[in-house]
């Protein structure tokens, strides 16, 4: 059996109790080390074991707000280290700036304590064995299994409407629950296929090549495909493009910018990507450089729609495509 | 529900008034390119009662035009009869420091 090198979470002394049953019951054999003043001994007395560990868990309620240092301090005596933040349903929204500072491309949000919905629970869970195996994120990931994903190719521009009102189709019923579910869902397709079919073509020098809304053909080399599937509760969707154009630092200076920007109406770039993690319960997003891009990520109709609540994220980059 | 954008106007007694049909995507530039030139009061109102989707593109060309109108006519922007989904995206991206939403 393969094992692992030892995975590390950094949590409060007070107030963490819940991350830290959640650490124990999702993440088997994690070392738990609570941050003091000493924080760089206690990591140092860790490594001398023998063992550099491969992922860092970073309490949402530590940092950014508490400790911005944090990362970057953890990262001087762990170089090689992937950061997740987990942050919990019930606390405010982290700040991103710092995030895109340290170079965190992981944030879990922990669900909150009445939220038993599969969907919800098991997502750290599911990002530790991701990052630890170094597996992809996919949208069957979220469904249940035997979930049909149906796929999309597209050849022009125009098809847009017609996957919006496929997956729009899928969902039934007439509440008002139900209706804004699907429009939800409708605005995600909307913005993925936005930024597969406008956003990612580039010239080298990262210039657009399309304008937004231009009726255009789509070239097999772009490789532009949707899926999505629906088992009831769960929508999750996937925007593949094969430009490969989107820099992970961009993304997460879009996500902080238009956080903290709202209203503004400069030419801010990456209100489409904010809108959709946004909407999303968690968003993915996996680039292979020039080759490839992935967006996707799932929403229940059970997600919380309260703009306070916060939303996770997980971008990646791989050096080949599978 | 129509998806192609168009603009109806009316007057009411103290104000000016448009209806958004259909989507609000990037197929709507030229007209609300136009807009803030046909406000004459001090007061526009706008109805998203007939509206669809609006989308990342719709949502940058309405805070162009409602920054027009408050710049360049000095003008109040009451927006009504919006469904739940279209309130919260203008919550989320900032539309609503520019415009206000009435019953």
């Amino acid at each position: 059996m393969q094992s692992h090198p030892p995975i590390v979470a950094l949590v409060r002394d007070t107030g963490d109790n819940r991350l830290r049953k959640l650490l124990t019951d999702e993440v088997p054999g994690i070392v738990t080390v609570v941050v003091g003043p000493h924080l760089s001994l206690s990591l140092e007395k860790l490594l001398m074991t023998g063992q550099s560990p491969r992922l860092v868990i970073v309490s949402g309620r530590l940092y950014p707000a508490e400790r911005p240092e944090l990362v970057s301090l953890v990262r001087r005596v762990i170089p090689g280290a992937e950061f997740l933040v987990v942050s919990a349903a019930e606390d405010k929204p982290p700040v991103l700036h710092q995030l895109g500072v340290d170079r965190v491309r992981h944030l879990v949000i922990s669900p909150a304590a009445g939220d038993t919905a599969d969907a919800a629970r098991g997502q750290l869970g599911h990002a530790v064995k991701n990052l630890t195996e170094g597996t992809p994120w996919t949208a069957v990931d979220y469904l249940k299994e035997g979930t049909k994903v149906h796929e999309f190719p597209l050849c022009r521009s125009d098809e847009k409407e017609a996957i919006i009102a496929a997956v729009a189709g899928l969902i039934d019923g007439d509440s008002d629950e139900t209706e804004l579910f699907r429009q939800k869902v409708a605005l995600l397709t909307d913005e993925m296929l936005e930024n597969a079919l406008y956003a990612a073509p580039r010239t080298p020098e990262g210039e657009q090549l399309y304008r937004k809304g231009e009726q255009r053909p789509v070239s097999r080399e772009e490789q532009i495909v949707f899926r999505f599937g629906f088992d009831g509760e769960t929508v999750a969707m996937e925007a593949t493009d094969g430009w490969g154009s989107l820099r992970p630092e961009t993304v997460i200076q879009h996500l902080a910018k238009n956080q903290t920007l709202a209203g503004d109406v400069g030419e801010t770039g990456g209100r489409g990507i904010f809108i959709i993690w946004q909407f999303l319960e968690q968003l993915y997003i996996s680039i292979c450089p020039g080759r490839r891009t992935v967006v996707g990520g799932h929403v229940r109709r059970s997600s919380p729609t309260d703009l306070e609540v916060p939303r996770g994220f997980h971008i990646v980059t791989t050096a080949c495509c599978i | 529900m129509e998806t192609a954008f168009r603009v109806t106007s009316g007057r009411g007694t103290s104000c000016d008034l448009f209806s958004f049909h259909g989507n609000i995507d990037a197929q709507a530039e030229h007209l609300l390119k136009e807009l803030p030139s046909r406000i004459s009061r001090p007061v526009v109102r706008f109805d998203f009662g007939s509206t669809g989707r609006i989308n990342s593109m719709g949502i940058a060309l309405l805070l162009r035009c409602f920054k027009l109108i408050k710049e360049q006519k000095k003008a109040e922007i009451e927006l009504v009869a919006l469904n739940p989904m279209n309130a919260i995206l203008f919550k989320m991206t900032g539309v609503f420091l520019l415009a206000k939403q009435v019953p």
